[in-house]
């Protein structure tokens, strides 16, 4: 049955009030997936703007119980946090760890691959804004290729590492990627993967107009282009079984990179990179 | 049994609804016009919660909006319009 959002809750559970710039990729990833996970969810942050969003010390802008991790353990404390749930007998909770992209891929990989091992009733959750945006931008392992950052003028040389493929490899329940700009779409993802009995991960593509040197308001438009230009796959890996959730019509990689400042100084040879890039990986694993 | 879930220790859930972030940051402000057709689209695409639906109706909360302009770039009927703040002799804060 398909959703509608007439026929999603009302509640609020986070994103009124918080601390995020305007126009923010990662608090609409955060109000779209809590329409989906309900008021039954502890959710973990390690260090990222979406734990310094969520408000600090004596204010805070979620509805349901929230803890600052450190950066390297998110997955750990989530799995703590279940095991506690399970000792005193309380089944309806979803346990989340939601992670940017430095946290799930790089400096908070380890945790994450030991709960992916031991298949823990849990969710991970990466919003991915191919930057180190929380310390001002740096690269990181998602960056993608010839994007310019805080600490890399030239841009990146080398390209972005596939998370999706590496968790998928881990055999898990779910694997999914998702984007802003599809939010029905996303919201379905993680109605299935609250109901997984083991690990569910979650890729969630959510730009930052700050990192990306675009506009507030083209932030949803840049995500969607990103999809539809073939450069970010939709898909789901239900059990093993890979399915495409979203069509892209493969418009051109142009229209997606040359409106971020971050990819001013690309040249035509750097574009038909891409473009060949997008031709040879699009739908890699299927 | 249900048991309660245990809640933040220092600070009040969803107490930054009572001082928003950012209202003094905005430099312009959405206006929903006639022609909206509630599809509800800008309701999940607004980073701040400030557009809901409340009663069959779109509810537009000026307190919490940082006007960044998403909802009227998004919208796929232009039924959202941005309007400049301090344009005018009556510009001031909501």
């Amino acid at each position: 049955m398909a959703l509608s959002i007439a026929d999603l809750p009302k509640e609020e559970l986070f994103g009124q009030g918080h601390a995020g710039c305007g126009g923010c990729g990662a608090a609409v990833a955060g109000r779209q997936a809590m329409k989906a996970l309900g008021s039954r969810t502890i959710i973990t942050i390690p260090a990222s703007c979406m734990a310094t969003m969520g408000g600090s010390n004596l204010k805070t802008t979620w509805q349901i119980p929230f803890y600052h991790t450190l950066f390297e353990i998110a997955p750990a404390v989530s799995s703590g946090i279940r095991a506690a749930l399970d000792a005193q007998g309380i089944e309806d909770v979803n346990v989340v760890s939601w992670a940017g992209d430095a946290g799930t891929a790089d400096i908070g990989f380890q945790a994450l691959t030991g709960a992916a091992e031991r298949n823990e009733h849990m969710m991970h959750v990466c919003y991915d804004n191919e930057m180190y945006m929380n310390t001002g931008g740096q690269t990181g392992s998602q960056t993608p290729k010839f994007a310019i950052t805080s600490n890399m003028a030239n841009g990146k040389k080398v390209k972005k590492k596939n998370m999706l493929a590496i968790m998928e490899a881990h055999e898990i329940d779910y694997v999914a990627s998702a984007s802003i700009a599809y939010p029905l779409d996303l919201i379905a993802k993680f109605k299935k993967a609250a109901k997984k009995p083991g690990f569910s991960y979650m890729h969630i593509l959510a730009p930052c107009h700050r990192g990306w040197q675009i506009p507030a308001e083209k932030t949803i438009e840049l995500a969607r282009l990103a999809v539809e230009s073939g450069l970010f796959e939709l898909y789901e890996v239900d059990e093993g079984k890979r399915t495409r959730t979203v069509e892209p019509t493969f418009i051109p990689v142009d229209n997606y990179l040359l409106p971020q400042g971050r990819f001013k100084d690309l040249t035509q040879e750097d574009i038909q990179d891409i473009q060949a890039g997008v031709n040879r990986h699009y739908g890699r694993g299927e | 049994m249900v048991k309660n879930l245990p809640v933040v220790p220092t600070a009040k859930a969803g107490s930054l609804v009572e001082t928003p972030t950012g209202i003094t940051w905005r430099i312009q402000h959405p206006e929903i016009l006639e022609n909206c057709n509630m599809c509800l689209d800008c309701t999940l695409f607004c980073p701040d919660g400030a557009i809901v639906q409340q009663a069959g109706e779109l509810v537009l909360s000026l307190r919490l909006c940082k006007g960044c302009g998403i909802c009227a770039n998004e919208c796929k009927e232009n039924a959202i319009q941005m309007i400049p703040e301090y344009s005018g002799v009556k510009g001031v804060f909501r």
